[in-house]
């Protein structure tokens, strides 16, 4: 076992015979990944070695964080997590059509989950077995209310666990924000997100979490024939940070956009991982990816997709391209394309640059300070990003996260 | 009477060139000065020198804006000072929307100056009328700045903002290049509405033409880095018939 997690929390899990005390074999098995494990090559997580933290179990109010405001200002449901333990009192009320229930309960759901959710992922194991909350949010038909999941919390030696599993029954429609707005250690959130045939999710998420925080979000989503997805992250928090989702097309004529920019300053590690699995025909994915760094941060963007020999038909797209600030930023990108089909549209690139120099001198010839020359060639670079977003409530509130990041970069 | 643009003995390198070679130049308020030459001769260098821009380092003389040296001034400062660079290349800025843009820059005259920044609907309007005179339709000023532009359009562009900032002292960069005579019209004619006895302009051109158009006080020939001739507008005429050639062996 290793040195971190050892809790005596974890004891409930241990008794259980299912699908939760398999996964904490799992990782009492694996633990962290080491440096030789490929997929973590560029995000080392050393940092967690031998660190202790403990998951909370009940839950503690606080003062409403940002996630809360930005459900208020967009008329969402909200159902927030303090340290990874829900809200009991969100739990009902939910809007019509939305039903949510107790995920520890339904072994057939953790199964199905685990499934789901990217394998070999340390999150994967460890936030099923620990488990600060489980819930499933079922979805029928069309909700126009959106559903914001606010997770807030703090304390250097905590650690979130919250798993969710969202699952949208056939031609059911939802618009799901994530705010992640924590300073505890260790934010894991564990997501599955089951989309039926001809249903359709239009997601965001925000990461703001505190800059001491490692925030590792593992994420698996399926998607059934004709099912959609237009998903979009913003990733700004966290001393290291790590958005990993796996997207299988199970259903032919499916679409997938997964969006991301991510932003970093100071010593910060970003990583956007994605996989796609085209497993079967006609399906579209689409991926653009920006990456702002500043200082000494540093940035890892992998993106694999994989189109099966009987996926013919498919359309795979992704472009990442990172803007650096400063000479001591780096980025690793490593776009990767497995086509094991013969007809197929399939694109990858990535670019690296710095401002330019000849726009940032147009700009302040015109008297426009260097700083905000700066920041709007910065919001230049990510605008047609964000502009991708389909859904105009939920850009919104995405917006103003981008901004506040360019207007502290003003002041610096 | 303070001198509005005084250039001292200007010599600047381009990398460890030396590209001008001891320029001295003096204009007034309210004169327009044209400075012809063959390429090569250092106009450009001369217009990015007067603009600040990274890379065309000052060796030696001085360059005074209101009896102020502005060799220490950043590109911003200068504008902000009255400072006005038309471009010979317009750069296209994708993603920044173009009435941003000219807000961002017209207020930061209004903060400088320590007034309010300028009403989104007052601009609106401000630019609108401004652009009309220029040939500037709305779908143009809603376009990211210089983003498919034809090369016209670039340049109407170019004194559009010149209009919007309303600098004392406008340098035009062969604004004439790449316009064909209806173009080179709607701009000159952009350019002399905003004569003005308290604006000066530095009109650099390699061809005469532009000079039918927006008629200098005074001509100066430059070649090989330094100013090699001056006179009245007739020396334009001068050059047109007879070419460079024997203006370098004048000198």
């Amino acid at each position: 076992m290793p040195a971190s997690m050892t809790l005596p929390d974890l004891a409930s899990a241990t008794a259980n015979s299912g699908v939760r005390s398999s996964a904490l074999a799992n990782w009492q098995a694996t633990g962290w990944p080491g440096p030789r494990v490929e997929s973590w090559r560029f995000t080392k997580l050393a940092l967690l070695e031998g660190k202790t933290f403990a998951p909370a179990h009940d839950f503690a109010d606080q003062p409403a964080g940002a996630g809360m405001d930005a459900a208020e200002s967009i008329g969402a449901h909200v159902l927030r997590f303090v340290n990874g333990v829900v809200d009991p009192s969100d739990i009902e009320n939910a809007p019509e059509g939305v039903n949510i229930s107790a995920l520890a309960a339904d072994e057939d759901a953790m199964s199905h989950l685990r499934q789901m959710v990217p394998p070999a992922h340390p999150v994967s194991d460890l936030s099923l077995a620990v488990m600060s909350a489980g819930i499933i949010i079922d979805i029928k038909g069309r909700v126009d209310m959106p559903l914001m999941l606010s997770f807030e919390g703090d304390g250097a030696t905590t650690s979130a666990h919250p798993v969710v599993f969202v699952r949208l029954f056939e031609g059911s429609y939802l618009q799901l924000a994530e705010w992640h707005a924590s300073t505890a250690g260790l934010s894991a959130p564990l997501t599955g997100i089951d989309i039926a045939a001809g249903a359709r999710l239009e997601q965001v998420k925000v990461q703001t979490d505190g800059q001491a925080t490692t925030h590792l979000a593992a994420t698996g989503v399926t998607l059934g024939a004709g099912a959609s997805i237009d998903g979009f992250s913003l990733s700004t928090g966290g001393r290291l940070a790590r958005l990993e989702t796996h997207v299988c097309f199970a259903g032919e004529g499916a679409d997938c956009n997964l969006s991301a920019i991510y932003m970093g300053r100071g010593e910060q590690h970003q990583d956007i991982t994605t996989y796609m699995d085209h497993a079967v025909p006609n399906c579209t994915s689409n991926q653009i990816i920006r990456g702002v760094l500043d200082d000494r941060s540093r940035g890892v963007y992998q993106g694999r997709v994989h189109v099966a020999p009987d996926a013919q038909k498919t359309d795979g797209q992704q472009m990442a391209r990172a803007l650096l600030l400063s000479r001591k930023a780096e980025v690793d990108a490593k776009p990767e394309l497995e086509i094991y089909a013969d007809d197929v549209v399939c694109a990858h690139g990535a670019t690296v640059g710095e401002l330019d120099a000849t726009q940032l001198f147009y700009l302040t010839s015109r008297g426009i300070p260097k700083d905000v020359a700066r920041a709007m060639l910065i919001e230049a670079f990510l605008i047609d990003t964000i502009e991708t977003i389909s859904n105009e409530t939920l850009a919104a509130i995405l917006r103003p996260v981008a901004q506040a990041w360019m207007a502290e970069q003003e002041t610096l | 009477m303070t001198a509005l643009l005084e250039i001292r003995d200007l010599h600047a390198s381009v990398g460890d060139k030396p590209i001008l070679k001891g320029i001295s130049l003096t204009i007034n308020p309210g004169e327009v000065h044209a400075i012809m030459g063959p390429n090569g001769s250092g106009k450009s260098t001369m217009s990015y020198v007067l603009a600040g821009r990274d890379g065309y380092e000052v060796t030696g003389g001085d360059i005074l804006m209101n009896g102020v040296s502005m060799l220490e001034m950043e590109p911003d400062e200068r504008a902000r000072a009255g400072m006005f660079l038309a471009f010979q290349y317009p750069v296209e800025l994708p993603g920044v929307g173009g009435m941003s843009f000219l807000r961002a820059a017209v207020n930061a005259r209004h903060i400088e100056a320590g007034e309010d920044e300028v009403d989104q609907l007052g601009f609106v309007k401000l630019v609108r009328g401004k652009a009309r005179d220029l040939g500037i339709d709305d779908a143009m000023l809603k376009r990211a700045v210089n983003v498919g532009f034809s090369g016209g359009e670039k340049k109407r562009y170019e004194i559009l903002q010149m209009a919007l900032l309303e600098p004392t002292m406008a340098v035009l960069d062969e604004t004439d290049s790449g316009l064909d005579v209806d173009a080179l019209r709607i701009v000159s004619e952009g350019v002399n509405l905003l004569r003005d006895p308290g604006r000066s302009m530095l009109v650099i051109t390699h061809y005469q033409r532009l000079l039918d158009h927006i008629v200098p006080d005074y001509v100066h020939i430059l070649a090989g880095g330094k100013i090699r001739k001056s006179g009245s507008k007739e020396l334009a005429l001068e050059v047109e018939e007879s070419g460079y050639a024997g203006i370098d062996d004048a000198a």
